[in-house]
């Protein structure tokens, strides 16, 4: 069946891992914006004598559903492209997908990807 | 559909294939190659087969109302049917006779069964009701009937205009918010926007009450073109659709003959900001029509009564006029201060002042005083009320005698699907976003211009922040700002969308990303946060999508990286003392006197040594005398305390020099009290809306042992005085200040000495003291 790839990444890596992703054969994939903190946490900045509290880091997530066959190349071209190996460079995850159904033309499955 | 029964086909002169009308015409024929059927046609067509349906019978009538009352039916419309009766036992029969035809055709029904008394009791109670009522026609039936409602229900509007203007005006100012203004989005609502089809028939309710004239000339013309738009809408889009949308625009043009989309919308915006001029001005003589009736029993002539804005600018009955005797062709500055004056007063320009400044004043010269930008920057800084001030200078050429450059952005759409507005609103909602936003930085000034301008190069050949910022530095030296300014000027416009872009596509850990930001602002702090805060404003004005809290995050954090890059910079630096003062220092005061010097508009005031409050002092004896101080300098020379104003005259001419002096001098020898005589004149204060609330900052001064504290406020008549009396009433010593005034925002900075300074103390004082 079929894997859910779910990234969260840097904001500007998104063009990097949409041009690996492509060179895959991946035909879409759908990007949010989003924010969140792993081990970066939040911090607090002062500036001109005003705090300011930085809770969350603008990250983007990736997500595309892929062949089960194809997601570990899937996974690894993604984390290829998003490393810059400092911290906050995000984290990947793959789930499992019970059903795939195109919404115009009702096929189910691999059909639907 | 032709196998529909009661359907036939309009091709071709209405209804001549089915003289007899049996069948419902077909509304939705597509262009011919002579355009569409005319409306009156098609609206002949329903007529004559709705007068089919209805059986012969003696107190019965079917009356059209509503678009179809006033024979303007466009394809998809519905039918508003009233059948009216005297009381006939099987009116219900008849009715059915009529409504199921039209239900079982395409055609759709809006349809009432009343008694003429019941329909002038629903014309009464409802609003919506009586303005389709008052368009009532007979289509069928009883004539005497159909024409005794007609009468009645007009005679009804008339009679009392009290009872339904308020909820008119409430429904159309809910129905503008929900659909904003038709000239400036980009899918208008071509019937429910400000200027659209809807309010066009509102201004002909508000003739039928004998209340303006009838709309006539360009207004008709507007209508009938909004009619003819909505018309090719709802035939190519095959719909009932009155929002003209991106995906229609290119069909509707077509069908109209247009040679593209973009002229046809530049016409659709046209047309509807004349409706909306029109239905302004006729709401302002509803209201001064109604205050004058109501004050007639009290007293035979009106009261006028005058209130003072600014410089040959006064309030009259809710409108802001010239004030009498002023002589618009000896004032070049005269327009942009009476939009300015308008504007921060919240009140609308009156249309007969603006028509005599548009034929009458004289062009600003190549390079404008400083007056002229002060009042241009305090009209864009007004905020929300700048929108309908600008688009009434608009109207009537202001504008393009100020920025000939506006003739070219004026209602130009743009292909983008993030933008809600013409790029000449988007422009003017930019400025009114960032005027929220002033306090954030310590050029307002330069905020609000670069926002007025950052898109300026839009419709033309080439990138448009790059072509843009060239013509905006022309427009900057026209303004008169410095070469350093226009400098600013034309980064802000060739990067209004460097942050954006840098931050969500660059990486923020390399210095690489930092340095080209900071290079882009000339390593300068103030122009930084001036360009995070037009990055903002112009978000704002783009519409829902161009920003959210994720994007804001990303561009402050890089902001907050260039800003580290930079270092903190210095703050702003007294300027140095002008020759004048230092010839007047020729002979130095003796102790608890003054010296003073007035050179145009600068006034220098030298204290002997140990004199005390001269800041405040001098600040508020030029509030007394109704002088706007605009910049203002403190230091000491040899020991003495000097304070060296500029200032505007608020109303006319300088005061005289010798009146001045004196008043100061008495003042400084502590024989005025200042602050008293300063809180009396608070009631002549002007009024508006609430500006910003003030912010203090501390900036350390490398260079010196004085702590410097930053004020960004409001400017408000005696500011200085007050922010002064409060720093020297809480023990700090005042070394040197900078007083900077842009539009109706100052931002000052004081260098304070003195041991053991309670910085939370001051700070307090301050702030209340600029709050009040």
């Amino acid at each position: 069946m079929a894997k859910l790839v779910t990234a969260v990444i840097k904001p500007f890596k998104l063009e990097d891992v949409k041009g690996a992703l492509s060179a895959l054969g991946i035909a879409g994939l759908t990007v949010s914006e989003v924010q969140g903190y792993g081990r970066q946490k939040g911090h607090t900045e002062v500036y001109r004598g005003a705090e300011y509290q930085v809770d969350f880091v603008p990250k983007v997530r990736v997500e595309v559903v892929v062949d089960d066959l194809d997601a570990a190349k899937v996974v690894d071209a993604l984390v290829a492209a998003a490393r810059t190996g400092k911290i906050g460079d995000g984290k990947v995850w793959v789930t499992s997908v019970d059903e795939v159904i195109r919404v115009r033309t009702g096929e189910r499955g691999l059909d639907a990807l | 559909m032709p196998s529909d029964r009661h359907n036939g086909s309009l091709n071709g002169p209405a209804g001549s294939s089915d003289p007899a009308g049996r069948q419902a015409p077909d509304a939705r024929a597509p262009f011919g190659p002579s355009g569409p059927p005319p409306r009156a046609q098609l609206s002949d067509a329903l007529d004559r087969w709705l007068a089919g349906l209805l059986p012969p019978v003696a107190g019965v009538a079917l009356v059209a109302v509503g678009s179809l009352g006033r024979r303007e039916v466009v394809a998809h419309s519905d039918v508003d049917l009233v059948l009216l009766h005297t009381g006939h036992p099987r009116i219900s029969e008849i009715a059915e006779s009529v409504w199921y035809p039209v239900w079982d055709s395409p055609v759709g029904l809006d349809h009432a069964v009343r008694t003429v008394d019941e329909a002038v009791a629903v014309a009464r109670s409802d609003v919506k009701a009586a303005l389709g009522l008052l368009d009532a026609r007979y289509v069928a039936g009883d004539r005497a009937l159909a024409d005794e409602l007609a009468a009645a229900v007009r005679a009804a509007w008339r009679a009392s205009p009290a009872g339904w203007l308020g909820e008119l005006r409430e429904l159309t100012e809910a129905r503008w918010r929900t659909a904003g203004e038709l000239a400036f989005l980009l899918e208008p609502d071509l019937k429910e926007a400000r200027g659209g089809i809807r309010d066009a028939v509102t201004l002909r309710a508000l003739a039928y009450a004998q209340l303006v004239d009838a709309p006539r000339g360009s207004v008709r013309d507007a209508y009938r073109l909004l009619l003819d738009t909505r018309d090719a809408l709802h035939r190519t889009s095959d719909r009932a659709l009155d929002r003209l949308l991106l995906a229609e625009q290119d069909a509707v043009a077509a069908a109209l003959n247009y040679s593209d989309a973009d002229a046809l919308l530049h016409d659709v915006a046209d047309a509807s900001r004349t409706i909306a001029y029109a239905t302004d001005t006729a709401w302002r003589q509803v209201d001064g029509l109604l205050s004058k009736r109501r004050r007639w029993p009290i007293r035979r002539r009106s009261t006028v009564n005058r209130r003072p804005l600014a410089d040959g600018v006064v309030e009259q009955n809710g409108e802001v006029v010239l004030a009498r005797g002023v002589d618009p062709a000896l004032d070049p500055v005269l327009p942009v201060r009476f939009a300015a004056a308008a504007a921060v007063a919240d009140i609308p320009p009156g249309r007969s002042s603006l028509e005599r400044l548009a034929v009458a004043a004289p062009p600003l010269p190549d390079v404008w005083p400083e007056s002229a930008l002060q009042s241009l920057v305090a009209l864009l800084g007004a905020g929300e009320p700048a929108i309908s001030v600008w688009e009434a200078c608009d109207r009537h050429g202001l504008v393009e005698k100020w920025l000939p450059e506006w003739g070219r952005v004026r209602s130009l759409p743009q292909r983008n699907a993030l933008h809600r507005y013409t790029v000449d609103r988007h422009l003017v909602a930019a400025a009114v976003a960032a005027a929220p936003l002033a306090r954030r930085v310590a050029r307002p000034d330069l905020l609000l211009i670069g926002a007025l301008l950052h898109d300026i190069g839009k419709g033309l050949p080439g990138d448009h922040s790059e072509v843009g910022a060239g013509i905006a530095g022309r427009i900057a030296v026209r303004l008169g700002l410095s070469a350093d300014d226009t400098d600013g000027i034309v980064r802000l416009v060739r990067y209004h969308l460097l942050l954006a872009d840098t931050a969500t596509r660059r990486d923020l850990d390399d210095p690489a990303t930092l340095e080209v930001v900071a290079e882009a602002v000339r390593h300068d702090g103030v122009l930084l946060d001036v360009l995070h805060a037009l990055t903002e404003s112009d978000a704002a004005a783009t519409g829902p999508a161009a920003w959210s809290g994720w994007k804001a995050g990303l561009v402050s954090d890089l902001v907050r990286r260039v800003h580290v890059l930079l270092g903190q910079g210095s703050p702003p630096t007294p300027r140095p003392r002008p020759a004048e003062v230092f010839a007047a220092a020729a002979a130095l005061p003796g102790p608890g006197e003054c010296a003073v010097t007035v050179h145009g508009d600068e006034v220098a005031v030298i204290g002997g040594v140990g004199v005390e409050h001269l800041i405040s002092r001098t600040a508020g004896i030029c509030a007394l005398h109704r002088l706007d101080v605009y910049a203002a300098d403190v230091g000491t020379f040899d020991g003495h305390p000097v304070v060296v104003v500029r200032a505007a005259p608020r109303f006319g001419r300088l005061p005289d020099p010798a009146l001045l002096t004196a008043d100061l001098r008495r003042a400084v020898a502590g024989n005025y009290d200042v602050s008293t005589a300063l809180s009396r004149r608070e009631a002549e204060a002007r009024e508006g809306p609430a500006p910003a609330p003030p912010q203090i900052s501390w900036l350390p001064d490398a260079s010196t042992d004085a702590t410097v504290l930053e004020l960004r406020a409001g400017d408000r008549r005696g500011l200085l005085h007050d922010v002064t009396a409060a720093l020297e009433e809480s023990g700090a010593s005042i070394r040197g200040a900078r007083i900077s005034t842009f539009g109706s925002a100052v931002v000052d900075a004081f260098y304070l000495i003195g041991g053991g300074l309670e910085r939370d103390e001051i700070g307090k004082a301050v702030l209340a003291a600029a709050a009040t």
